[in-house]
């Protein structure tokens, strides 16, 4: 009795002391809603001053991405079209996304993870801050086809999300940037760096020999685009989909005619489970990916440069390569419980 | 118990505030004033007057002779400095922040509303001021602090683009007896200034201008002096020579350069109260 009553007031002197010598405590903290910058990636792009993560904020923002109600009717959320079992990419039998009245979108909805460390935001790169992405989603007509404004009415009359915004933002009316930042909060947390790639490049693990040879090949065929550790240059391109380019792509935000039909060049980060491909998700395998490359280039005057005559890759090398590109599938992201809509 | 915790609690937050609390604050050295800046909406010579949506009470002609009316005019004033000739230097104090209270050097002046088109700066420096410098519009040092709420706030009136996401410099609205449908909506926004690493020519259209205006009088600012710049800006100067059946609406930072153009003309500063 005497003893657990000393143990229960230890913490106390614990605390006092630690005020007053205004230090960082030694006692372990659970970080799972912590920031944390792995260190073989690009430094961390988003503006965590700003907006430093807290599991408050972070839960705030998971309630936030799961919540129809953020859409005109109350049919779509952000989760609709990021999913978390393909890396917060669209599932793979929509090409295209889907909005409110089943409204067809005009791009496929690519994969969320590592967006803390990208300057810029969609397949045409029009947005270059992360807080400003899901505007496009909420106002966008075929997809949530809602105003930002009743967005806003409709979270101040629920009395659970002002209790919310409170606790994670100490604001007594919700405002588009505590929304804004809330989302960010969960966003910048899908941080994807234990594939077995990336434990391979820490030393943890090996690759097998076709894995390897498979990394051989996409150095010397791929990596002139899809570059570095998240595998891309983040550059616009045309990569030769089609003679006549419907879709404008980077054009729209440059208004620049030699951007006609150019688009962001992705991430490869789980892209065995980000199916289909291309920004309109015209390809299903990661096979076709390839034999486009290999025989499907479309000259147009955008074409990027490196693509003129395409890239040849033998029916071996291919089977190499998708090895390889499997090493990029990391699973810990697509199942870890702090993501789970629950 | 629990009151005892919390009492212990309280103690320690107490102390942490003491003990890491500032130092008392330094005492005043220099002698500071405040200025104000007065934005005032002309068309031409006549002052701007706004009308109801679907007026076709059209007041004011363009330079090429269209006849025209207003409905909304607003625009972002930023990164404000005052400078003199003896080395005197104020630069207003920038900060985007959520809360709109924390928001600083940000403006959104509009001509509904009178109270937004004075802008108040205190901690001026003492001494004799002959320049005003300023940003016509949010640059890319505004944009990548991320969301922010106040005027910044596109929910509650922030002009913004999503698309292209950035904000509005100036909006310009109205009718006009040109058009079957007489509405026209002019947008003047775009701040991205990115040069292609190829060495190719220059993509996008950074419409953020930085204006520069001479005062012509010598504006002493001190502790008892609270001058104020009265700034006319001229609406008619910066549609130019739009003819409004060619261009009715404008929402593109490419379609905005024209107009952009015209701002730095647009801005005068009339007189100075001192």
């Amino acid at each position: 009795m005497c003893i657990s009553k000393h143990t229960k007031q230890l913490p106390l002197w614990g605390l006092l002391l630690f005020a007053m010598a205004c230090q960082e405590s030694d006692v372990v903290k659970d970080d799972t809603y912590v920031f944390r910058q792995p260190e073989h990636f690009p430094e961390a792009t988003y503006t965590l001053d700003n907006n430093p993560v807290t599991e408050k904020g972070f839960l705030l923002g998971k309630k936030l991405f799961n919540d129809p109600m953020l859409s005109r009717d109350g049919s779509v959320a952000c989760s609709n079209c990021h999913q978390q079992g393909t890396a917060f990419a669209d599932s793979q039998q929509h090409p295209l996304s889907k909005g409110v009245e089943d409204r067809e979108g005009i791009r496929n909805a690519p994969s969320l993870v590592n967006m803390a460390f990208i300057n810029e935001f969609f397949w045409d790169g029009g947005v270059t801050h992360l807080d400003f992405v899901p505007l496009n989603a909420i106002e966008s007509d075929f997809e949530m086809d809602e105003s930002i404004e009743n967005v806003i009415a409709k979270l101040n009359n629920n009395e659970t999300y002002r209790m919310l915004f409170k606790e994670a933002f100490a604001t007594d009316e919700v405002t588009t940037p505590y929304l804004l930042h809330a989302l960010s909060q969960f966003m910048v947390l899908m941080i994807s760096d234990n594939s077995r790639y990336d434990q391979y490049l820490r030393g943890e693990d090996v690759l097998t020999n076709e894995e390897l040879s498979g990394m051989e090949l996409f150095e010397a065929k791929c990596e002139s685009c899809h570059a570095g550790v998240l595998q891309s240059d983040f550059s616009y391109r045309n990569n030769g989909l089609d003679a006549m380019p419907l879709d404008s792509g980077r054009n729209r935000i440059t208004e620049n005619s030699r951007d006609w039909g150019k688009f962001r060049v992705p991430s490869l980060r789980n892209v065995e489970l980000t199916s289909p491909y291309m920004h309109d998700g015209r390809f299903e395998t990661l096979d076709e990916v390839l034999e486009h490359y290999n025989s499907g280039i479309q000259d147009f005057a955008t074409l990027d440069p490196s693509l003129k005559s395409g890239i040849s890759i033998s029916n071996d090398e291919k089977t190499k390569i998708i090895s390889f590109l499997k090493t990029l599938t990391d699973r810990e992201i697509t199942r870890d419980p702090k993501f789970f809509n629950n | 118990m629990k009151t005892f915790k919390s009492t212990i609690a309280l103690l320690a937050l107490t102390i942490l505030f003491i003990s890491c609390s500032d130092e008392s604050e330094d005492p005043q050295t220099a002698t500071e004033g405040t200025v104000s800046i007065e934005f005032d909406n002309f068309v031409g010579t006549s002052q701007l007057n706004l009308v109801e949506e679907g007026s076709a009470d059209y007041t004011y002609t363009t330079a090429g002779g269209q006849e025209f009316n207003v409905t909304r005019v607003q625009y972002f004033i930023s990164k404000i400095i005052l400078t003199g000739e003896n080395g005197e230097v104020f630069e207003d104090e920038l900060n985007v922040s959520a809360d709109a209270d924390e928001i600083k050097g940000y403006y959104l002046i509009q001509e509904s509303e009178s109270a937004s088109q004075i802008i108040e700066l205190s901690n001026v420096p003492e001494g004799t001021y002959t320049q005003i410098t300023f940003n016509l519009g949010i640059d890319e040092e505004g944009v990548h602090e991320g969301a922010a709420g106040g005027i910044l706030d596109p929910a509650t009136g922030a002009p913004f683009w999503n698309w292209n996401a950035g904000y509005i410099g100036m909006t310009i609205e109205g009718q006009t007896a040109e058009l079957v449908e007489p509405e026209f909506q002019i947008h003047i926004g775009g701040w991205k200034d990115i040069v292609p690493e190829d060495g190719t020519a220059q993509k996008f259209y950074n419409n953020v201008k930085t204006i520069t205006l001479n005062l012509d009088v010598d504006m002493q600012v001190s502790s008892s002096l609270e001058p104020e710049v009265h700034v006319v800006t001229d609406i008619q100067k910066v549609l130019g020579s739009i003819d409004f059946t060619a261009t009715p609406a404008v929402h593109s930072p490419a379609a905005g350069r024209t107009f952009a153009d015209n701002f730095e003309s647009a801005f005068i500063v009339d007189h100075v109260h001192q």
